[in-house]
């Protein structure tokens, strides 16, 4: 059979999904007989002073377990995550937890709830980025943040200096060539300031934990968190002082995660309670909870100036950017580094400077959000690259092509380009949206507009990853696997690259994943990594596999392995009297009392073991430049046609293509789906997400009536969405791939900006961009065209 | 979600004395799509649940020459694909058929709706402009309230203990109407109304119109008629100028809020927008008519 790399195989898991037979993490709910449940105790207040807190009629109510609170002897809450912290004398956001409840079912836990009696403070709260980098501003979140060791060392710039305001807690500086010179020679320089608003993820189930006490005092837990090996079980050997014997972590199907799983926010609260207790508790998030008590990502504020030639070649770029990360205390994972990483490897930026810094906030801890801040990062670059073709009379696809960054050249970082498919991929969104032409108005109130942008993402050189391989002897295959399927397709894919090894159809391999006391270390699926990453690992364990069972099959006929070929369930010899044999046939039967057992024998699988780590970064210099920061880059190009109702300020995204470069792809369909899956989430994340907030600083609208995520009707029709994948082979990739999920969202904002601006004539300088804010800018245009 | 009693009555009166033995201890189930999430999370802590289902007629949708009688327990759904009413009370399907998803809509009422009290309810918009009165019974009997008093507030209604909201008559239009309910919501239906408003017109032959409303949701405490702009619309012909007119005279008389939804600045100009496309339609349709 030909080779199966680049072809559309269905999911594996697709059947156990839609009928339903899968189980989800939340689903084991049902599968324990006795099961505790936590609920939380939140602060109503962004910022607020805990004057009493008491628990003693909760405590007296019949089936409470246990109270925990902030003042827990033992804990050191500075090593949980950041969302998981619970406050003890102050609160710092509208949702931070003050007390968990443990009780023998869900409704005394909330009853419980009901009989905590608390008296607040009320304390002036900063909820924004403006209010938050004030000199003196009305709230400092981090008030020891000047006197706490930073987490690394000899990270230049990690620490925040001349720090404007005290709520700045995390800098990154970064200086390529000289800017003010380039800028003073520019002909044409475009400059603007950009924000974009606080999210959640909105991954279908919300986050939950089981776990069970066993009997020799280890747990055993079953949760929808990312990082079976590398985040949870680790978390809680390190944070709860656990031997690795004794916790086994189980990640059965997950609904979906965003990067918002990535933090273990609701495993380590539940483990400690499962100890604490010593019996098998449940902790449930509510759809509320995820969006008061889960990180957020972080919105960026960009402020960002671009010179260029009239002939459109940009020469420099001067940028500051601010992560704002809500209440993280002891900041030591945000600096605006992270954010601003995916706007270097996409232009040829021969000078740039780069401010960046993290701002706290009293609002919930930021976290992982698909594409790590990129998205926020590289809106305000791409607006005004859109600008600047405008002004300058050009397309916005020709200026780009003069500046998109060629394979094997350094990137501003000093990083060399291997693999860069972007201006194939903006070619092709151009083409299909026909970017460069005007669109028939028809549509009365509603204007149309198109318009188009580019991305990129770096992916991250952190982890390791383990695949195990055994080949049956019956000659199927089952794979070993740590990696997280978000619903990704990862498991599928990697199925797929055994069932290529081996020559077998996919059918012929099946995966067994994510458990800790079964399947190898994997770190955590983060960064677009996971084709790359386990992807590596299990084509290593694949050829382990192989070579062993070569090994194994060229002693039978007393031949050297290179003389042994695979092809599925068959060996081809060379130099035998056999020219072809049966692998299965060459397993040994066995009964209870056959003896002398060596060599190959029925029910013993040949295994292969594959381990992958990316080669580490070199630390970068005090300009912070260095020839490795980063990893490779995945790319995206998106071009659209909007419509905007002229007199209410509605966004319609009409039709929308958008392209991935993702190296050779193993599967075209599940990138297909990606782009798709990416691209809707985009609509939702440009058009209408954000967190809006009451008078006490709590999310108001957190729920799915009033958190605008696009519903299907919100979406353009199928045949209207474009998946176009241009690859360019990624060396280091398995068979030249690389990964993509993250990149799809970075270029659709700015494209429906530039389709806006086509369709109306305002240029909307962050996000979401909402009817009202659309209609705000059109009506102060039209004020000012009356007023010439 | 607990409650201690639930009864299903199977006539007015058995349901009224039911209603009249627990008084501010009874909750009315019918759709349930209001009731279920207070219940759940226990801003409402009834003790006896009447579910009204089993009365009969409750659901009932019948036209005559007189005009229309309205179940309280119709669906919302049933009204909106009921042909009998697309002739004469179109914008009654149209309001009822805005409301919410299509779950939502299969086992919401229109009655539900209007008990909710909701500002934004869109359902009961279509009522409003077409002078529904609502039956009401108790124990001691029927009375009738013009729609338009049937609201005192945000979630208040004029239901007195003991008393159940049976079915809105509606008097059949004269020749010459046209009404139409125009909702406002960034995802469609499946959102509650930024804002929402109906409007009905009857034309005299001629043009001149001779009798007017409007209705708004999600500008006010309750739903609200804007009789100012009605005055303004009767003997006149609906001109460019005129239709500009009332979309400020709207506009003005509203007192939207600034919520989640929208700013209060944001709502009025909405009302303003919408106030003159349903004038417009409202009278195309009266000129079809």
């Amino acid at each position: 059979m030909e080779g199966l790399i680049g072809k559309g195989e269905k999911r594996i898991d697709g059947y156990d999904k839609v009928t339903g037979k899968g189980l989800f993490a939340s689903d084991y709910v049902n599968q324990f007989p006795n099961l505790a449940h936590i609920k939380a105790y939140r602060s109503p207040y962004a910022h607020a002073k805990i004057r009493s807190f008491d628990v003693s009629k909760a405590e007296a109510l019949e089936g409470v377990i246990c109270i925990l609170t902030g003042y827990e002897p033992g804990l050191d809450w500075d090593q949980f995550p950041k969302t998981s912290v619970i406050a003890k004398d102050e609160t710092l956001w509208a949702g931070q937890i003050i007390a968990l409840v443990c009780a023998d079912t869900l409704e005394i836990a909330e009853k419980a709830i009901e009989l905590i009696e608390a008296d607040f403070e009320k304390l002036p709260a900063v909820l924004s980025y403006n209010e938050a980098i004030k000199p003196n501003p009305v709230s400092v979140v981090d008030p020891d943040y000047e006197t706490r060791p930073l987490g690394f060392t000899d990270r230049p710039g990690d620490r925040a200096s001349n720090r404007v305001s005290p709520n700045v807690v995390g800098a990154f500086k970064l200086h390529a060539g000289d800017v003010d010179n380039a800028m003073a020679k520019a002909e044409t320089i475009v400059e603007g300031e950009f924000w974009t608003g606080k999210k959640t993820a909105s991954p279908l189930e919300c986050a939950n934990a089981i776990c069970r006490y066993d009997s020799d005092g280890g747990i055993t837990m079953w949760s929808n968190g990312a990082g079976v090996h590398g985040v949870i079980k680790q978390g809680i050997c390190r944070i709860l002082h656990m031997e690795e014997s004794k916790v086994r972590i189980i990640q059965p199907y997950m609904g979906g995660s965003f990067g918002s799983r990535l933090n273990p926010y609701i495993e380590m609260l539940t483990a400690l309670i499962c100890l604490k207790t010593k019996k098998t508790v449940s902790f449930q998030y509510t759809r509320e909870e995820l969006f008061i008590g889960a990180p957020s990502n972080w919105p960026c504020m960009t402020k960002v100036k671009l010179g260029a030639t009239k002939e459109g070649t940009i020469i420099a770029n001067d940028y500051y950017l601010a992560e704002e990360i809500g209440a993280c205390l002891n900041n030591t994972f945000f600096s605006g580094r992270l954010s601003s990483s995916g706007a270097i490897p996409v232009y040829r930026f021969p000078n740039l400077r780069m401010d960046t810094c993290a701002v706290a906030t009293n609002t919930v801890p930021a976290a992982e959000y698909r594409g790590l801040g990129c998205p926020e990062a590289e809106f305000g670059i791409e607006c005004l690259v859109n600008q600047l073709a405008d002004e300058l009379g050009m397309s916005p696809v020709e200026v780009r092509m003069k500046n998109i960054i060629d394979k094997g050249e350094r990137d501003a970082h000093g990083e060399l380009i291997t693999s860069i498919g972007l201006k194939a991929c903006l070619q092709s969104v151009a083409d299909v949206i026909k970017v460069e032409e005007e669109p028939k108005q028809d549509m009365g109130v509603w204007k149309k507009g198109r318009g188009c942008a580019v991305g990129g993402k770096q992916n991250t050189p952190l982890g390791r990853s383990e695949a195990e391989v055994w080949y049956n002897s019956d000659g199927s295959l089952q794979l070993f696997i740590s990696c997280d399927e978000n619903g990704m397709g990862a498991t599928t894919t990697m199925a797929q690259i055994v069932a290529n090894e081996f020559q077998v159809p996919i059918t012929e391999v099946r995966v067994t994943k994510g458990d800790t006391a079964i399947t190898p270390y994997d770190n955590y699926s983060a960064s677009s990594r996971t084709t790359y990453n386990t992807g590596n690992a299990v084509k290593f364990a694949c050829e382990d596999a192989i070579s062993k069972l070569k090994e194994e099959i060229a002693r039978v006929y007393g031949l050297h392995p290179s003389k042994v070929e695979l092809k599925g369930k068959k060996a081809f010899l060379s130099g035998s009297h056999l020219q072809e044999v049966d692998i299965p046939s060459l397993f040994n039967p066995t009964s209870m009392f056959t003896q002398g057992n060596w060599g190959l024998q029925k029910g013993s699988p040949v295994k292969g073991r594959g381990i992958f780590c990316p080669a580490p970064i070199h630390q970068w210099n005090d300009k912070g430049l260095s020839d490795r920061v980063w990893n490779w880059f995945q790319y995206s190009a998106a071009a659209v046609e909007v419509a905007v109702n002229e007199e209410t300020g509605q966004v319609k995204v009409l039709k929308v293509a958008s392209s991935a470069d993702t190296g050779n792809p193993i599967n075209p369909k599940l990138v297909e789906s990606q782009i798709e899956g990416g691209v809707h989430m985009a609509i939702g994340f440009y058009l209408n997400e954000e967190h809006l907030f009451d008078e006490n600083g709590k999310i108001a609208n957190a729920n799915f009536s009033d958190y605008r995520l696009p519903t299907i009707l919100d979406m353009p029709m199928n045949e209207d969405v474009y998946p176009l994948i241009n690859p360019d082979p990624l060396p280091d990739g398995p068979y030249g791939a690389k990964g993509m999920a993250e990149s799809i969202v970075i270029p659709v904002g700015p494209a429906i900006a530039h389709g806006i601006y086509k369709a109306v004539g305002v240029r909307v300088n962050g996000y979401p961009m909402t009817a009202e804010r659309v209609l705000a800018l059109i009506k102060e245009k039209k004020a000012k065209e009356a007023a010439k | 979600m607990r409650f201690e009693k639930y009864f299903e009555p199977t006539t007015v009166e058995d349901c009224c004395q039911i209603l009249k033995e627990h008084g501010s201890d009874a909750k009315i189930l019918a759709g349930g799509t209001d009731i279920v999430p207070r219940l759940k999370n226990k801003s409402w802590n009834p003790i006896a649940i009447i579910g009204i289902g089993k009365i009969p007629h409750i659901d009932d949708i019948v036209v005559s020459k007189e005009g229309l009688e309205l179940g309280a327990g119709a669906q919302l759904r049933k009204i909106s694909m009921d042909k009998s009413l697309e002739k004469d009370y179109k914008v009654i399907m149209e309001a009822a058929g805005h409301v919410s998803s299509m779950q939502i809509r299969n086992i919401a009422t229109i009655g539900g709706n209007a008990c909710n009290a909701s500002p934004s309810a869109d359902a009961i918009q279509g009522l409003m402009v077409m002078d529904a009165t609502a039956v009401i019974a108790s124990s001691q009997g029927t009375r009738e309230v013009p729609i338009e008093d049937f609201f005192t507030g945000p979630g208040k209604n004029v239901l007195n203990e003991g008393e159940i909201l049976l079915r809105f008559k509606v008097p059949a239009p004269k020749p010459g109407t046209g009404a139409v309910y125009k909702k406002f919501a960034i995802r469609g239906d499946t959102d509650i109304s930024i804002v929402g408003v109906a409007c009905r017109l009857t034309l005299q032959e001629d043009g001149t119109i001779e009798e007017a409303r409007i209705s708004l949701a999600a500008v006010a405490p309750k739903p609200i008629r804007v009789m100012a702009a009605e005055k303004a619309l009767v003997d006149k012909k609906l001109t460019a100028e005129l239709i500009e007119e009332i979309g400020e005279i709207a506009a003005d008389i509203c007192t939207p809020i600034s919520d989640q939804r929208g700013t209060a600045e944001y709502r009025k100009e909405m009302i303003r927008v919408w106030t003159r496309h349903a004038l417009k339609e409202a009278k195309e349709r009266a000129n079809a008519s």
